[in-house]
């Protein structure tokens, strides 16, 4: 026994070496799924309030080449929607409707604003903080977009502040569409460069053109249909030949982000309740 | 010792912050970060606690992965420095040098410690690399970080040094 506590007063460095690294390793198993790693994560209060802090610094100094940008897309879309206002009542003699219509469209789709405070672009599996969270209304499986187009997912909630998984991740999955061509594929990100993604599952006989617009779809019921992704850059067989793979320029800049908006649609949940209300009902129909 | 422990405490703070906020974010050529704050860990005077290094280096790692979305990685592996540094310190010092002698340019030439700190940093990153990644899939990407991160830290580590000096 006295042997043994001499051995322990002796040894004790290695005894405590063996403990914290047994419990890093704990750490780095249990942890790195990102699963429920909220309170050890830059979604953490503490270093999700460092970052703000750092980001609201590094925001102020980039605000003219935003103001430059936001002017240039607020320029766009007016000209867009003078024309397309134009045409429409040429067309129908009816001003009213218009002005009605797209406030049903923004009602359905709430907005929440938020602000990027920590992002990476360097890493298979990037991930990004933004500083809203269960508080504010975010629910994982939220939409992400910005004004340039599609951001990516909420992956993890906190009460201030959430992960999104973003379109630069490996894991990452979004229904896209073809924009006025109508055939559906998900967007993949294969790491690499991060201005790039691609469209797989297009079916072969697809026809479209190099230079098209690729939006999301609205099948997936996380985004509304019509956030735009990105342009076709290349179109590849797919490795089984059985369908097209399209490279696209992403419209996002995912290394200059910083305002982006979460898609808190309140029908989506309703959505969802009716859909798989409806295949509980055909199943049991089925069993009968 | 209280201001000892102070001391340390706002140097993790220092290194922390500067790791989240300014060095993270560096990536030159693509693969090379520096990992500055190992030279922390390697700045233990001969007669330090081995327990107390432990500790440190372990609590010095937690709160960088807190920062950077690693659990555990940096923990893991700054723990394993931490053990290590103070043999291999022994290693550099003459018998007759004073018991608290603390690992520096002036205390060892600037050849040893360069040796000295780039043995350790090498290391660091070998394990810290390998923990990240996981998979020895990518292993040329993994040596470029490795090889990268370790000349950049040990270049941060020796101008902090001769900074420091004055």
């Amino acid at each position: 026994m006295r042997n043994l506590l001499e051995f322990l007063a002796k040894y004790n460095h290695w005894i405590i070496f063996v403990l914290l690294e047994v419990v890093s390793a704990v750490l780095l198993f249990r942890y790195n799924t990102y699963q429920g790693s909220v309170w050890f994560s830059t979604a953490n209060a503490v270093a999700g309030k460092v970052y703000e802090w750092n980001s609201a610094v590094e925001s102020f100094f980039s605000l003219t080449r935003v103001n430059e940008e936001l002017a240039l897309r607020n320029f766009y879309l007016e000209r867009q929607v003078n024309q397309l206002s134009r045409l429409y009542g040429e067309l129908t003699r009816d001003t009213s409707f218009l002005e009605r219509s797209e406030r049903q469209l923004l009602s359905q789709y709430q907005l929440l604003p938020a602000k990027v405070v920590d992002n990476s672009l360097d890493k298979p599996y990037n991930l990004m903080t933004i500083n809203r969270g269960r508080l504010d209304g975010v629910k994982p499986d939220m939409g992400v977009a910005c004004g340039n187009g599609v951001v990516g997912i909420v992956y993890l909630v906190a009460d201030h502040y959430s992960v999104v998984m973003p379109v630069l991740n490996l894991k990452s999955r979004i229904s896209c569409t073809i924009r006025r061509r109508g055939y559906v594929g998900y967007l993949a990100w294969y790491g690499g460069d991060p201005t790039v993604a691609y469209v797989e599952d297009i079916p072969r006989h697809a026809r479209f053109r190099r230079g098209d617009w690729v939006e999301t779809s609205g099948y997936s019921s996380i985004f509304p249909p019509g956030v735009l992704v990105g342009k076709i850059l290349q179109v590849y067989n797919s490795r089984d030949g059985l369908s097209y793979r399209l490279k696209v320029q992403l419209t996002t800049d995912f290394s200059n982000l910083r305002d982006v908006l979460v898609i808190t649609d309140s029908t989506v949940a309703e959505r969802v309740k009716l859909l798989d209300a409806a295949r509980d009902s055909l199943r049991i129909g089925a069993d009968d | 010792m209280a201001i000892d422990i102070l001391r340390r405490l706002l140097l993790l703070c220092v290194f922390c912050v500067a790791q989240a906020l300014v060095l993270n974010h560096i990536h030159l050529f693509g693969f090379a970060t520096p990992l500055l704050y190992v030279y922390m860990v390697l700045s233990f005077p001969m007669g330090y606690p081995k327990w107390a290094v432990l500790l440190w280096s372990f609590a010095l790692g937690l709160a960088i992965d807190t920062f950077s979305n690693t659990p555990g990685v940096a923990s893991a592996s700054l723990t394993l420095i931490g053990a290590i540094q103070p043999y291999f310190f022994a290693l550099f010092v003459q018998r007759d040098e004073p018991e608290s002698i603390r690992p520096s340019v002036q205390s060892l030439g600037l050849m040893k410690y360069s040796f000295y700190v780039f043995v350790l940093v090498l290391l660091y990153c070998v394990v810290f690399f390998a923990l990240e990644m996981f998979s020895f899939f990518h292993w040329l990407w993994w040596l470029e970080c490795v090889g990268g991160s370790t000349l950049l830290t040990v270049l941060l580590v020796l101008t902090l040094e001769s900074v420091r000096k004055r």
